[in-house]
């Protein structure tokens, strides 16, 4: 019996420690790349006049698409930010998604809008259209409101690509704060590569604790409450560590729902977004490059470091908790529904590196770490442990994640030092000593949840409550 | 003391008694702790010395600023003699400074930028004297292109003619950067042939650069406009794009007929942007070429000659187009109904005519034609 035990150990140790090891090379190989990329985008672009696109009359055409569901309190002041975009050539079309309060009327009343006779091609299938407003005044005749059924969040874009009339659509939420310059800097990769471009994105920041003014950022501060200031680093590493890699390497699968500038072509010939899954942002970007793949059609999906765009960040860990949960599903639902990609050459890069990297980093390793953790403390309950072993192993994993986010630290000091304050920058810091003890067990329950939530058929797409960013706020020192 | 000895053990006496896994975890581990430490006294020292450097610069720029307020006030005609009266001044500055004299060029461009007359003649002296010129031309003819492109914007915002021929021989450089900069450069310095670089680019001008370019000719004061036509029959693909939006913008009727050769252009984008600017330059005697050419062509190219037609509005066409509204393509109808719109009265009727007896989505297209307030 002992003998098994000690197998059991033996396995259970290499195979965890071989396991990270792994892990640990591939974001090692994921910050170098990252550095590379972020180098090669900064020196390109610190001599770029972005005002030169925007008098431009040859820049491509943009249609901003904004679902709203229930948004009767903040739209109209959303609305008002995305109007106010540096941008010549672009509408704005707020798809109304059935909401059950008054978004549409506020909206009606306060830009003076009325419905107009709007003949509709239906390229990709939606619930009903109830009709098309466009403004009496001239003010806002880049603006377009449309009234539909309910029917989800990818319908609802779904509809805004079919009344678009422009070459580029910017998907984003609607309660977002985007940069003046967002569309400027990402419209410019669809003119500035040698390949076609089908997809653009930018870095998504955290809001909560910034000085926000009439849906403008006016100064950026670190999060008051710890649960966002966690998803500040998690966010830098995400986006300026693993994001830029995969743009290097031209394998990025994943361009935030948040905001994602794409090529209207290659949507609509891809049908749509998917109204069958809770991570429609991900199976876009992956069925549009299946798409190029399977016609030959060179590309490339770009990631931009720039900050373009702010957004309200859970701060309750119930809320945050549903959201890590749905991703999770997002995750699978698109990993199942495009599993002829795994290791298939014929994809490429795709299907030989990306696929697989999410496969076995972004939806195996929470399983996994939650197994050897089980494994551990069933072990540690039979007293068949050697704790130092263990502590070293753990403390090693332990020491390689705060250094990693170290690292992330460094790169956004590097780059757009967003944090100004000295203690903001000392409270990053300090926060990546703790991150790993305290936030990411909890990251590994949700994922769990996740993958169980899958398991049982739950499809909802959870109650994502937000503060809001209210009034302009004094930020306390 | 008890920690620390069990630290150093582990790393000396006992490490060759691990196994191979805790080995390397120790190793990862000393590693990470090295590079944990080193990244943070980096992150906070470089804080510190960005914190020290914006309060000298400060100090620096304040200075500067002040010395060339004193120049947009002087009262000295004669701009030669304004010069010599400056130089001295800003040879004062610790110019041996890398920093300050970076600091110093940038405001001089600043300014200049936003001067004009005498004022931006007295900078540009100022700048000769100080003999900043020659560290430009000595950043053009640097290894590295971003100092080249540095050098390259000095000059250019300087206006130093001089260096057009120096500029030339980067404008079909490899790097794109510095490709696109030096042709921007070269259109606003050479006086005799800004567009030189046409001939010889061999390099695709890529649809940013193209963007670039087209602000800085169709902006730039003083700059000799050829006839764009004679690019049109260019191998590289991109000139000729590039000239087809310049022949847009500046109405070149003259290049119709090198349009009408284009049709045939075997890059679609080509294609559709002739088509284009043939219905902008509303050339009806490109009208049957348009109309013989449309049955073989792919969508993208169908809705641009339909798009032309209707700008070109002759009338000639007008059934060709009515048919075009019973084909099963949305985009092509709707293409259409809206060229129709464009032929005016007899447009009109047509619409109210077919509107009678055609079916109730195309009904639901021209209702949408009609309505002044949808723009797309």
């Amino acid at each position: 019996m002992n003998s098994f035990f000690y197998f059991i150990e033996q396995f259970f140790n290499n195979a965890i420690f071989y396991y990270a090891l792994f892990v640990m090379l591939s974001y090692v190989l994921l910050a170098f790349l990252s550095a590379v990329e972020m180098k090669s985008y900064l020196r390109k672009n610190s001599y770029v006049d972005y005002r030169q696109i925007l008098v431009s009359p040859n820049a491509p055409s943009v249609s901003i698409l904004a679902p709203a569901y229930n948004e009767e309190a903040t739209i109209v002041d959303n609305v008002r930010s995305l109007l106010s975009l540096h941008y010549s050539n672009f509408e704005v079309i707020i798809i109304n998604d059935g909401s059950k309060d008054k978004s549409l009327e506020t909206l009606i009343q306060y830009y003076d809008l009325e419905i107009v006779d709007f003949a509709l091609n239906e390229q990709i299938k939606t619930k009903p259209l109830k009709g098309v407003y466009k403004s009496k005044n001239p003010a806002y005749s880049k603006l377009t409101v449309v009234d539909k059924v309910n029917g989800g969040k990818s319908d609802a874009l779904n509809l805004g690509i079919n009344v678009s009339s422009k070459e580029l659509i910017l998907c984003i939420d609607v309660d977002c704060i985007v940069e003046q310059d967002a569309i400027l800097r990402m419209v410019k990769p669809f003119m500035d590569e040698s390949k076609r471009v089908i997809a653009t994105g930018g870095v998504v920041r955290i809001a909560n604790s910034c000085e926000v003014r009439d849906g403008r950022l006016i100064k950026v501060h670190l999060p008051d409450k710890i649960i966002p200031r966690f998803q500040v680093l998690e966010y830098i590493r995400a986006f300026l560590m693993g994001r830029m890699a995969w743009s290097r390497l031209n394998g990025l699968l994943l361009i935030s729902g948040a905001m994602g500038l794409f090529d209207k072509e290659i949507v609509i010939k891809c049908g749509g977004y998917n109204h069958n899954t809770v991570g429609e942002d991900m199976e876009l970007v992956v069925r549009m490059r299946r798409y190029m793949h399977e016609h030959d059609l060179p590309y490339r999906v770009v990631y931009i470091p720039d900050p373009l765009c702010w957004t309200e960040s859970p701060s309750d860990l119930n809320i945050l908790g549903r959201q890590r949960n749905r991703w999770t599903r997002g995750t699978i639902e698109t990993l199942w529904s495009h599993k002829e990609l795994f290791f298939n050459p014929r994809y490429g890069l795709l299907g030989l590196l990306s696929y697989p990297y999410w496969f076995f980093f972004e939806w195996l390793a929470p399983i996994l770490e939650f197994l050897g953790l089980f494994i551990f403390i069933t072990l540690a309950l039979m007293g068949n442990i050697n704790w130092e072993f263990s502590l070293i192993l753990m403390s090693m994993v332990y020491l390689f994640a705060i250094t990693l986010s170290t690292v992330a630290v460094l790169y956004e000091e590097l780059s757009y030092q967003q944090y100004t304050s000295g203690r903001d920058l000392i409270k990053l810091l300090l926060i990546a000593l703790i991150e790993p003890l305290l936030y990411h067990p909890l990251n590994v329950y949700w994922a769990i949840r996740g993958n169980i939530d899958i398991i049982t058929g739950k499809k909802s797409w959870g109650t994502m409550t937000r503060t809001g960013f209210g009034a302009p706020k004094v930020k306390a020192a | 003391m008890d920690s620390v000895h069990y630290i150093q053990e582990l790393f000396t006496a006992r490490l060759p008694f691990f196994p191979s896994n805790i080995r390397a975890s120790l190793f990862i581990m000393l590693f990470c702790i090295i590079a944990f430490t080193e990244l943070y006294l980096y992150i906070i020292t470089r804080r510190l010395k960005q914190t020290w450097e914006r309060a000298r610069e400060a100090k620096y720029k304040e200075k500067i600023t002040n010395m060339l307020a004193h120049i947009v006030l002087y009262d000295e005609d004669d701009v030669t003699d304004a010069v010599n009266h400056f130089v001295p001044r800003f040879k004062k500055l610790p110019l041996r400074d890398k920093a300050v004299r970076e600091l110093l060029v940038k405001e001089l461009l600043d300014y200049h930028a936003n001067f004009t007359g005498k004022t931006a003649e007295i900078l540009k002296g100022l700048y000769l004297g100080l003999k900043l010129d020659r560290a430009a031309r000595r950043k053009i003819k640097s290894r590295y292109w971003e100092t080249q492109v540095e050098g390259i914007r000095e000059v250019t915002q300087m206006w130093i003619r001089e260096d057009a021929d120096l500029i030339l021989k980067l404008t079909d450089d490899e790097n794109s950067q510095l490709r696109m900069e030096a042709q921007t450069a070269f259109v606003k310095l050479s006086s005799d042939d800004p567009f030189r670089f046409l001939d010889r680019a061999r390099e695709r001008i890529l649809e940013w650069h193209q963007l670039v370019l087209f602000e800085v000719i169709t902006k730039t004061r003083n700059v000799q406009i050829p006839s764009f036509s004679k690019w049109l029959s260019s191998r590289n693909d991109s000139v000729v794009m590039l000239c087809l939006k310049l022949v847009k913008h500046y109405q070149q009727l003259d290049a119709i007929p090198d349009l009408i050769r284009l049709l045939m252009h075997p890059n679609l984008k080509i294609r559709s942007k002739t088509i284009n600017i043939l219905g902008i330059l509303e050339a009806e005697m490109a009208e049957e070429d348009l109309f013989n050419m449309y049955f073989d062509q792919p969508v993208e190219i169908k809705t641009e000659i339909i798009k032309a037609m209707g700008r070109i509005s002759s009338g000639n066409y007008l059934e060709f187009l009515k048919s075009r509204t019973q084909t099963d393509d949305f985009k092509i109808r709707m293409d259409a109904f809206r060229s129709i719109k464009l032929h005016g009265a007899e447009g009109r009727e047509l619409l109210n005519n077919i509107y009678q007896v055609t079916t109730s989505q195309n009904k639901a297209i021209i209702n949408h034609v009609l309505d002044e307030r949808i723009k797309g």
